[in-house]
């Protein structure tokens, strides 16, 4: 200030230098403020499409597609402790808030996981993956009925939910996941999807593996361990018929007499289990001429390897009940 | 001019009873008309706000008023039910979200709405003490509810029968509060929000007991062949969700066939919305859409017929009352004639009698207007809570 009102003494040149400082300042400093602006804004953009998805899924398999389709684009979180069975499981308080805390919450449909209609869980963000085929879901029989009250007569109905062992049931649960990211997360639906395809193509190679071993004798008859085998005995023409055997369980005189009656119409020469089966079952199985042969759903995260490598071995295990195959 | 305002005052506050007459009328008839238009402004605003924050209605063909009043206000008038299936429809179009909303029955005469967790989202709603519905039998409160009952998460709240009479009907149900929603001056603060699937429990549809094919006490089975248990009348149904129960809860049939009242749908962007309001239009069509904001406002059309009308009883009441306080001031003038004449004996003008006669109508117009001032003010305060007292709920 007191600088121009000093001007009077000043040559014209020195004013004109003095302007042009001055409008350089004032240049430098609407530039810097622009330029600062426009970091802000761009920082902040990308921060919005950079973070994190967060996924909640109710079983392995879930997990294992969603992370194979969102890559680092997002955080999958399976929360159900290694030793238990994820369709029978209950989450506790805080594990439901970080559910409905979840961008997306990734469901099997079919009834999987009870849990889900006993809580309260965001619609919009629940994805049932296997919608898409849910008139192709498989209803157990035998269901026994009951009434009480005014309702009349009703059963508990059931629904086969171990969809994925049918691997191109297991593709289309990949493609509901691949779309759902897909809405979420719109700028990246070419990764998605590309990394999709690639899924895909190990799922379908799977797939056709199976087809492979089992097609040289389709007509071979099982026994499963488990009652979780429909969809997989459905989608490879197998005829299963089931008990419900623990692994880790000796079976027992009830449930040797229930096999017994079974192996009356059903001249199965092997069962298939979920997980590897204690020693004693094994030999009392070998005792009636039943072999013993793994084939892991991989409902809960296998302690060694992933999906794939537990799917693969599957297959190489089943390639023991099907040796007329040309391995 | 104080000297005026002063012999003024003395008389009127001397003529006590005629003073308080004359103050109350124009009191009254100032405060009629200012009151009324403030509610009437209020009430606009309340229901168009809620109503414009809706985008569309779904549900049974039939009053659309008393579809949105139900939806939007929980209204006690319950609209013919729909079912999930309606819900999913919405979904299916990939046209709009759908946020089902099931307000059929009532906790200590709250309305309890049974829902997704999608409409707190929607709403903006948010809790101010304890947590979110996590389980099922959880119930969150609003916060006008939680004040009036005076109850705080950790607290239970029993459902209300439908009918007294039905003694063999649905056992209420007891559910647990869990939180408490910040005040959102709406509706949403007297109601009692509970998981759709909570007020299917408490409707009956879904249920816990013992199960059925174990059951020991031979008084429990009515009859039992190789497909079916039927069990007795003295089969306990859990009448409150805990832990140790909740794994007997189940749901019969079908859910996408379940009963709802009406689904809010909020589609993606106007084109969507107008698609799927064409969706309904056919004639076999049993369900309806609606812009809720139209619905409220014909509803606010009538309310602005009646106001005209009561305008008008009301100009008619002003103009009478007017005429009697202008009757009462020439009468109190005839009957103070000799005061008057005393007054100008005295040596007073004829313009200070005039001025003084002024003055006290001045003061009376002014202490009216104070009344009528303060009592406004006290409304406009009120009229939040009073509107959905008299008008909306």
């Amino acid at each position: 200030m007191e600088y121009w009102s000093n001007g009077k003494g000043l040559t014209s040149s020195m004013r004109m230098q003095n302007i042009i400082s001055v409008s350089k300042g004032l240049a430098f400093v609407c530039f810097s403020v622009v330029t600062i602006a426009s970091l802000m804004l761009f920082s902040t953009a990308t921060a919005d499409e950079s973070e994190k998805l967060t996924i909640y899924v109710v079983n392995y398999p879930l997990q294992y597609f969603a992370e194979r389709i969102a890559v680092e684009h997002a955080r999958v979180v399976f929360p159900a402790p290694a030793d238990v069975d994820p369709a029978y499981w209950m989450p506790d308080e805080k594990t439901i808030s970080e559910y409905q805390r979840a961008d997306l919450i990734l469901l099997n449909g079919a009834n999987y996981a009870k849990w889900v209609n006993k809580v309260s869980l965001p619609r919009f963000r629940m994805v049932n993956t296997s919608a898409a085929f849910k008139d192709r879901y498989i209803e157990t029989a035998e269901i026994l009925t009951h009434s009480h009250g005014a309702e009349g007569e009703h059963g508990h109905e059931a629904l086969a939910f171990t969809t994925w062992i049918d691997f191109s049931l297991a593709a289309e649960q990949a493609e509901a996941i691949a779309k759902a990211l897909s809405r979420t997360r719109p700028a990246l639906r070419d990764t998605f999807q590309k990394n999709y395809e690639e899924l895909k193509r190990e799922l379908l190679k799977l797939d056709r593996d199976i087809k492979e071993v089992v097609s040289k004798e389709q007509s071979r008859v099982l026994v499963v361990s488990h009652p979780v085998y429909d969809y997989f005995a459905r989608g490879y023409g197998l005829n299963i018929r089931s008990v419900h055997w623990e692994p880790d369980e000796i079976p027992t005189t009830a449930q040797m007499v229930e096999l017994h009656t079974i192996l009356k119409d059903h001249q199965a020469k092997w069962m298939i289990w979920e997980g590897e089966p204690a020693k004693e079952a094994v030999e009392r199985l070998k005792t009636i001429g039943i072999q013993s042969v793994v084939f892991d759903p991989c409902g809960n995260a296998p302690n060694q390897g992933d999906f794939m490598s537990v799917m693969r071995q599957n297959i190489e295990n089943l390639k023991e009940v099907f040796p007329q195959s040309r391995w | 001019m104080l000297d005026t305002f002063y012999i003024a005052w003395r008389y009127v506050s001397f003529n006590k009873i005629k003073t308080a007459t004359l103050v109350a009328c124009v009191t009254l008839i100032s405060f009629l008309p200012l009151s009324l238009q403030l509610l009437l402004e209020e009430s606009e605003r309340q229901l168009m706000s809620r109503a414009v924050s809706t985008p569309l209605v779904v549900g049974a063909k039939g009053s659309s008023l008393d579809l949105v009043m139900n939806t939007l206000y929980f209204d006690d008038e319950v609209p013919e039910l729909i079912t999930v299936a309606a819900s999913n429809r919405v979904m299916d179009t990939d046209l709009a979200l759908p946020i089902p909303v099931y307000a059929r029955f009532q906790a200590r005469g709250n309305p309890i709405v049974g829902t997704t967790l999608d409409y707190f989202d929607f709403r903006g709603l948010k809790i101010a003490q304890g947590r979110q519905l996590a389980v099922l039998g959880d119930c969150v409160l609003g916060a006008k509810v939680a004040e009036t009952l005076g109850l705080e998460p950790g607290d239970s709240l029993v459902s209300s029968p439908e009918t007294l009479f039905d003694l063999a009907g649905i056992y209420p149900l007891k559910m647990k509060v869990v939180g408490v929603l910040e005040k959102s001056h709406t509706s949403d603060d007297l109601a009692v929000f509970v998981d759709l699937k909570t007020a299917w429990v408490i409707q009956g549809l879904g249920h816990g007991h013992e199960d059925v094919t174990k059951l020991r006490d031979p008084t429990l089975v009515l009859k039992r062949t190789e497909k079916n248990v039927a069990a007795t009348a003295k089969l306990y149904h859990h009448n409150e969700i805990t832990e140790k129960n909740i794994d007997s809860f189940h749901f019969h049939g079908d859910l996408a066939q379940y009963p709802i009242t009406a689904v809010i749908a909020v589609p993606h962007d106007d084109k969507s919305g107008t698609i799927l309001r064409g969706r309904y239009l056919s004639q076999e069509e049993t369900r309806q859409i609606v812009r809720p904001e139209d619905v409220i406002d014909g509803l606010l059309q009538n309310i602005f017929r009646i106001k005209n009308v009561l305008d008008a009883v009301i100009s008619v009441v002003a103009l009478a009352t007017i005429l009697a306080i202008i009757l009462v001031f020439a009468l109190s003038l005839r009957l103070r004639q000799r005061e008057i004449q005393t007054v100008f004996k005295l040596g007073c003008r004829r313009a200070t009698i005039a001025r003084l006669l002024t003055a006290e109508i001045f003061i009376i117009v002014i202490m009216s207007g104070v009344f009528c001032g303060a009592m406004v003010f006290l409304v406009n305060q009120l009229s939040n809570d009073l509107v959905r007292m008299l008008f909306i709920r």
